[in-house]
């Protein structure tokens, strides 16, 4: 304080600031820093009178309301109140009233009289900045957020969209879904930043825990939220631009599948008369082809799920193959449209590899289909000749798995079944994607084939050589029990074993 | 129990003391058992809040604290005691005759520091620092458009509700204890107070819904509302006084409380016999220019004529038998009421005859 005169100037106009000492925690900041300045020891009358200049500050703090209403004053004094007693009914009526106000002005269309003029509703706004995380101030903020004035510019200042979009994010008001979904649709910023928030809280969580994931993902209100294509847009043009800067990551794949889950639960909750078409969510797609993407595995028996994937695989290759010859839109919309509902390719693979060992006789023609279902799937940008040659090489695959459970008499080891997976023979080491696809044939193998049970654990000890590919089976094996729980599959032995392995690799990172 | 009693009282002279010059001669002990006793204090009153009889007990000794004159300051009620602590607080830190040491002391009390696990300290200090904030919320609050210029109705205004509330308060608070006799401090109020406020506040307090969702369950107002009208009835000036406010909100109070539309009635029915009809001018006046005008009495007898019935129906048959005691005549000019009849809305001169309910004393 002797070397800096002014902060005394400061401080003393800052306790004299209302819109200051209404902010969050500031008072019990300038409370504090007045109290370290206290001389616990005063040796002259100048240090006296800096205690007597600090307690006359704290003072002013605390209680420096006067209503300067005489009338007021003098009423509530004869009742023999002090502020403390009437101040929180007063604010809690004052902020009805405003309330009140702001919904009568929002109902009557053409009463003028009525209306609240959009300055004083700008102001208004204004002077909530300070106090959103004010509880008593709860329902003035929503009813502003959802107030809609007769004008067609935006009435309310950004700074307090700003300012309630951060409170909410950090949990400290609590506003209802309307509300929050308003403030989103009247405030691209915020709904940017909520996203970002979410991201930020996916990627410091701990990886390959669907569940945690979807907690989060529900928390945030960005699924109900969606329900509005506007949002909706928004989002999925984020996720798919976190997508492409990691180059397709796995954990940005498992969000964007476990929000659509979120967001196709919500969308089927909300009883809204107006249902929005499917083409406005997905522009890019034709309806008939998000429609049967959209359709839940778990309403159809599972003895038609076969046919289901089929129809998904041909309507699908429709729209890529088409789109390649002639048309300007590329393959990845449809890809990206897939990926959203990446159910479908663990279903396929599931299928197709208990289908090739437990009954080799079926038809050639399904299992084309699922194949070339998976091959897009993890190659996307694929020729048609390149994808024909991975398809080929699948099925070279699953016929060495089929053998190897042919009629044996001893039990599969684990370095048999990574030959048959043609792991060592790595002919082209820029293929991680393809091994990707056939390291979860092998896995699927493992779950569903019973032989394959025993080699469980030494197999996956050998596949995971890399700390990557460890993360990589991790997640696969969370995704599957997520999966199975969701879709109520009724597969003990190896939903067992899964957890089993889970728990091993968890305990090895 | 009696321990109890006599700390209450010792503690309601402490806080009255705290505001005035005495505390000159505190020194830092004298405030920090001052501020325990607060503290234990509130502690009483949070583990005694739901034991009626004890509760009951207090509340009378801090009754009679009172006096004739109405709640001073101090202790005033049971409630207040879960508040001592923020209001011992205030007053020293307020008071500038506080001694150096002794304010020291205080702010030691009240902001320990950081670290410090004293959860009763912080508890004190969040209550304060949130009484700060929200002081600074309302002066926030009355600074935006919303309530300067342009006066709301009076049934609307927030300021004029809260203090409705604690009037209303106060009376229960009076009447929870038998001894509470309101005329006494009711009466000062109205010597004290502005008048015009006063009466605002009391017909805003009237027209409260009998039934309030209060947080510890549906509170009843009724008694406390009954207790205001009869005090009302009694006192003859401020029942003129009060009469006196604008036409619709006594239309609304009449309808709601029977007894007063009576007074209400008769009171009308006074004013309009002082007026007669000056030829020259046409129009009817009064020798007074203190008493009421006939625009007045028009206004408020046509918004009574619009209220539904039955309080419709006495207003004209009262209008019907005074026209008829002062002979029934048909012509403007001659009686007051007939004026008043034939210039009220025609659809609300239909009168439906259900029996004379009212008697116009002769």
């Amino acid at each position: 304080m002797e070397r800096f005169p002014t902060i005394g100037q400061l401080l003393a106009k800052t306790c004299s600031n209302p819109f200051v000492l209404a902010y969050d925690e500031s008072q019990k900041f300038l409370i504090q820093c007045l109290c370290c300045l206290i001389n616990k020891e005063p040796q002259n009358s100048g240090d006296s009178k800096l205690n007597s200049w600090i307690r006359g500050l704290l003072s002013h703090i605390l209680s420096a309301f006067r209503f300067n209403i005489k009338e007021f004053d003098l009423f509530t004094q004869g009742l023999g109140y002090e502020p403390v007693d009437y101040c929180p009914a007063l604010l809690k009526n004052m902020v009805l009233s405003l309330v009140s106000k702001l919904r009568e002005s929002h109902l009557n269309g053409f009463n003028t009289r009525r209306r609240m003029a959009p300055e004083r509703v700008a102001s208004l706004s204004q002077v909530c900045i300070p106090l959103v995380t004010l509880p008593d101030f709860e329902p003035l903020v929503e009813a502003l957020l959802i107030y809609h004035g007769h004008e067609p510019q935006e009435v309310l200042c950004p700074a307090f969209f700003k300012a309630v979009n951060e409170a909410f994010l950090l949990k400290k008001i609590s506003l209802p879904t309307s509300a929050v979904v308003s403030l989103w649709l009247r405030h691209l910023p915020s709904l940017e930043k909520a996203v970002l928030h979410l991201f930020t809280k996916l990627i410091s969580s701990e990886r390959n825990c669907l569940r945690r994931i979807e907690c989060f993902i529900k928390d945030s209100l960005l699924p109900q939220a969606a329900c509005h294509p506007a949002i909706f847009r928004v989002v999925d043009e984020m996720f798919r631009f976190a997508l492409m800067e990691t180059d397709g990551a796995l954990e940005v794949l498992a969000a964007v599948q476990v929000f659509t889950r979120c967001f196709v639960e919500a969308l089927e909750k909300e009883n809204k008369q107006l249902k929005f078409a499917l083409k406005t969510y997905f522009p890019h797609i034709s309806p008939s082809l998000t429609a049967v993407l959209l359709q839940h595995p778990r309403d159809t028996p599972q003895g038609c799920h076969h046919q289901l994937l089929q129809h998904v695989s041909l309507m699908l290759r429709k729209a890529v193959e088409d789109q390649a010859c002639g048309s300007c839109r590329d393959p990845f919309e449809s890809w990206f449209l897939f990926i959203h509902f990446g159910g479908w390719a663990d279903l396929a693979a599931e299928h197709l590899l208990r289908s090739a060992v437990e009954a080799p006789a079926a038809a050639e023609a399904p299992v084309a289909a699922l194949l070339w279902l998976l091959a897009f799937y993890y190659r996307p940008l694929d020729s048609h000749q390149q994808r024909a040659q991975t398809m080929v090489e699948m099925e070279a695959v699953l016929s060495r798995l089929r053998f190897l459970t042919l009629s044996r008499s001893s039990p599969i080891s684990a370095e048999e079944l990574r030959a048959a997976a043609g792991e060592d023979s790595h002919e082209d080491p820029m293929q991680p994607v393809c091994g990707r696809l056939i390291r979860h044939l092998l896995l699927n193998f493992l779950l569903w084939v019973p032989a394959g049970h025993a080699a469980a654990h030494d197999t996956i000890t050998l596949m995971a050589c890399t700390d990557e590919i460890s993360h990589e089976i991790t997640g696969f094996l969370d995704q599957t029990l997520y999966r199975w729980d969701h879709l109520c599959t009724e597969a003990p032995r190896p939903a067992k074993l899964a957890r089993e392995l889970l728990q091993e690799l968890r305990a090895r990172v | 129990m009696d321990a109890l009693l006599q700390q209450l009282e010792r503690f309601s002279e402490v806080l009255s003391v705290s505001r005035t010059n005495h505390v000159s001669t505190w020194g830092p002990e004298t405030v920090r058992r001052a501020l325990q006793w607060a503290r234990y204090l509130r502690q009483v009153y949070r583990r005694f809040g739901s034991h009626g009889r004890i509760r009951a007990a207090l509340e009378r000794r801090l009754r009679i604290h009172w006096g004739p004159e109405g709640p001073k300051s101090g202790l005033t009620s049971f409630r207040a005691l879960g508040r001592g602590d923020v209001l011992l607080s205030l007053n020293l830190l307020q008071n500038r005759a506080l001694g150096d040491a002794a304010g020291r002391a205080l702010l030691q009390q009240l902001f320990p520091g950081a670290g410090t696990g004293d959860a009763d300290a912080e508890a004190l200090q969040t209550r304060l620092v949130r009484l700060a904030r929200r002081r600074a919320a309302l002066l926030l609050l009355r600074e935006t458009d919303c309530f300067r210029g342009g006066s709301p109705g009076l049934l609307e205004d927030p300021v004029l509700l809260t203090q409705a509330q604690l009037l209303l308060g106060r009376l229960q608070e009076a009447g929870e204890t038998e001894t509470g006799d309101p005329s006494g401090w009711l009466g000062r109020l109205w010597t004290r107070a502005p008048r015009v406020h006063f009466l605002q506040v009391m017909a805003v307090a009237l027209l409260q819904p009998l039934e309030e969702l209060g947080p510890s369950g549906p509170k009843s107002l009724g008694e406390e509302i009954h207790v205001l009208v009869r005090w009302l009835l009694e006192q003859s000036e401020v029942l003129a006084a009060f009469c006196r406010l604008p036409a619709g909100l006594l239309t609304s109070i009449a309808e709601r409380h029977p007894a007063l539309s009576r007074a209400y009635l008769v009171l009308l029915t006074d004013w309009g016999q002082k007026l007669h009809y000056d030829l020259q001018e046409g129009a009817w006046v009064s020798a007074d220019s203190q008493d009421v005008p006939w625009e007045e009495l028009l206004r408020r007898f046509q918004s009574l004529s619009q209220a539904p019935p039955p309080l419709k129906d006495e207003v004209l048959t009262l209008l019907e038998s005074c026209k008829a005691r002062d002979g029934n005549f048909e012509v403007a000019g001659l009686s007051v009421w007939t004026d008043l009849l034939l210039d009220l809305p025609s659809s609300a001169s239909k009168l439906c005859l259900g029996g004379d309910k009212f008697e116009v004393p002769a």
